[in-house]
């Protein structure tokens, strides 16, 4: 079994009302990128990749080197979108079986999480949680009620078979779709059965000020065990 | 089998330090830092060499850019670095308006820039590891020295980037410590208080005590802090 892992890592600050990328912003004293790398760098077995934009790519390399991780992480050019970012990163897994595909900006997946994972059994496996609060459709008014215990919010890593994947991607750009993650566009063409393992409450994705306040918090008492007296 | 690199192991408490953790059955490999090769060897000398690698690095710690490739080398050459014992310390007491650009540049990059440049590169091959780093800063550090401007201000550093380094490298199981010595039997100590009989005050090889005690296996809860070393003085001396 080939396996591949990709770490998007295309974000711009914008939401965060920062100029620098969200992954090159330190959280509890390191990129947050830094902090995805650390938790897969000692993976067995399995192929790592950034997709980043040309103009972080030395960045990104630097960020590596600083860190010893040169050798065992390669930077690859990403598109436009997320889409066309994870198409290209599938270019660089030619001839593998499976590959996980996570993000940046997601900094609080444990290494046990992300080995549960590779090892679940099902061939495209993603992480969900329960949805806390209520949710409604609707802009100005409310137009339809929905059950939020049918619901699921969807987190990175997932991982997925890569022709299944592939060939999800073809039609996708086929027809000029786009979808937000993939496990939605898998599971619209038809690419197979998608498991949904629990999720953690932890796992948030660093995309507005207030995240890196919350990070903050996850790290010390999650990442560090409640260090502080 | 572990790897301990001891800088400023060419005297003194380095010294102290480099000839009891020879004694440590844990490491296997000790690599000592300074620049003096005669002090290097005398200091090889004395330790206890039996089924250990001892490398001799004479090196001097102000050619910060010569210190990547030389650690990188010596992670290569021994396959990891699990302790960094920062020792290496230079002194020249002046008062405020008799220190030297050049007093203060050398003090700040053997005390501290050497100091934060060895520690950044040990870390890339320690991470992930059960390892230890410890700084000797100095009471200096933490209270007023009038006429060791300096020293003082360097030592100072050393506490603070000991605190900072504890918490940031707290994650990949790195423990970091600090001790401030008191007066210390030594070359440093001899230019710092020349008129002091040397025979009264706490020699170098307490202090090692207290290090090879810190650098054990077991010892867990004293990272993170200023321990502050001392001996009371001899009474009817
Ligand atoms: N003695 C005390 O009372 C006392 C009290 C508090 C803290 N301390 C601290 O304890 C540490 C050890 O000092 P000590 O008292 O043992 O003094 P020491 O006998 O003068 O030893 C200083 C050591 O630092 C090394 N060193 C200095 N400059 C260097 C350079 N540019 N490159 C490489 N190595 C260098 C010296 O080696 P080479 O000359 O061979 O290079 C020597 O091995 C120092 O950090 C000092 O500040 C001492």
């Amino acid at each position: 079994m080939r396996r591949g892992l990709m770490v998007l890592a295309g974000g711009v600050g914008e939401r965060m009302g920062r100029p620098m990328p969200k992954q090159f912003i330190l959280l509890a004293g390191k990129p947050i990128i830094a902090h995805v790398l650390d938790r897969v760098r000692d993976l067995p077995d399995i192929t790592r990749i950034i997709v980043c934009p040309p103009e972080h790519v030395s960045l990104t390399e630097e960020l590596l080197a600083h860190r010893n991780l040169a050798d065992r992480f390669t930077c690859v050019v990403g598109g436009a979108t997320r889409q066309e970012s994870v198409y290209n990163g599938l270019s660089y897994f030619e001839g593998y079986d499976s590959v996980v595909i996570h993000e940046a900006v997601r900094p609080f997946v444990t290494t046990a999480e992300f080995q549960a994972l590779i090892d679940d059994p099902a061939e495209n496996a993603i992480y969900g949680s329960s949805i806390p609060f209520t949710v409604l459709v609707g802009h100005e008014y409310v137009e339809q009620t929905l059950d939020r215990s049918s619901l699921v919010n969807v987190q990175l890593p997932q991982k997925f078979d890569v022709a299944r994947l592939r060939a999800a991607h073809e039609a996708a750009r086929a027809e000029g779709r786009v979808f937000t993650e993939d496990a939605s566009m898998l599971h619209h063409y038809g690419q197979g059965r998608v498991r949904i393992l629990p999720g953690t409450a932890n796992n948030i994705k660093i995309t507005q000020p207030v995240d890196l306040v919350l990070g903050e918090a996850i790290y010390s008492e999650y990442v560090l065990g409640g260090a502080s007296d | 089998m572990k790897t301990c690199i001891i800088t400023g192991a060419s005297q003194g408490i380095g010294r102290a330090a480099a000839i009891r953790m020879s004694r440590d059955p844990e490491v296997g490999n000790l690599v000592l830092i300074a620049r003096s090769e005669d002090g290097l060897a005398a200091t090889r000398d004395a330790m206890e060499s039996d089924g250990k690698r001892i490398e001799l690095v004479a090196f001097d710690l102000a050619d910060l850019d010569a210190v990547p490739a030389m650690v990188k080398r010596v992670n290569e050459e021994f396959g990891s670095i699990d302790m960094l014992l920062n020792i290496a310390g230079y002194a020249e007491p002046a008062a405020l308006l008799d220190t030297t650009t050049e007093n203060i540049m050398t003090t700040f990059q053997v005390n501290v820039f050497a100091l934060i440049v060895l520690t950044r590169e040990c870390v890339k091959y320690m991470r992930h590891s059960a390892s230890k780093i410890l700084n000797v800063a100095s009471t200096a550090g933490v209270t007023s020295r009038p006429g060791w401007l300096a020293y003082a201000a360097s030592k100072a550093a050393v506490v603070s980037i000991s605190n900072t380094l504890t918490d940031e490298l707290a994650e990949y199981g790195i423990k970091v410590y600090s001790i401030s010595p008191g007066r210390c039997a030594t070359e440093l100590r001899r230019k710092l208080a020349p008129e002091e009989d040397p025979s009264t005050i706490m020699q170098p090889e307490d202090v090692a005590e207290v290090i090879a005690t810190l650098m054990r296996d077991d010892e867990t809860c004293l990272d993170g802090q200023n321990l502050i070393v001392r001996q009371a003085p001899k009474a009817g001396r």
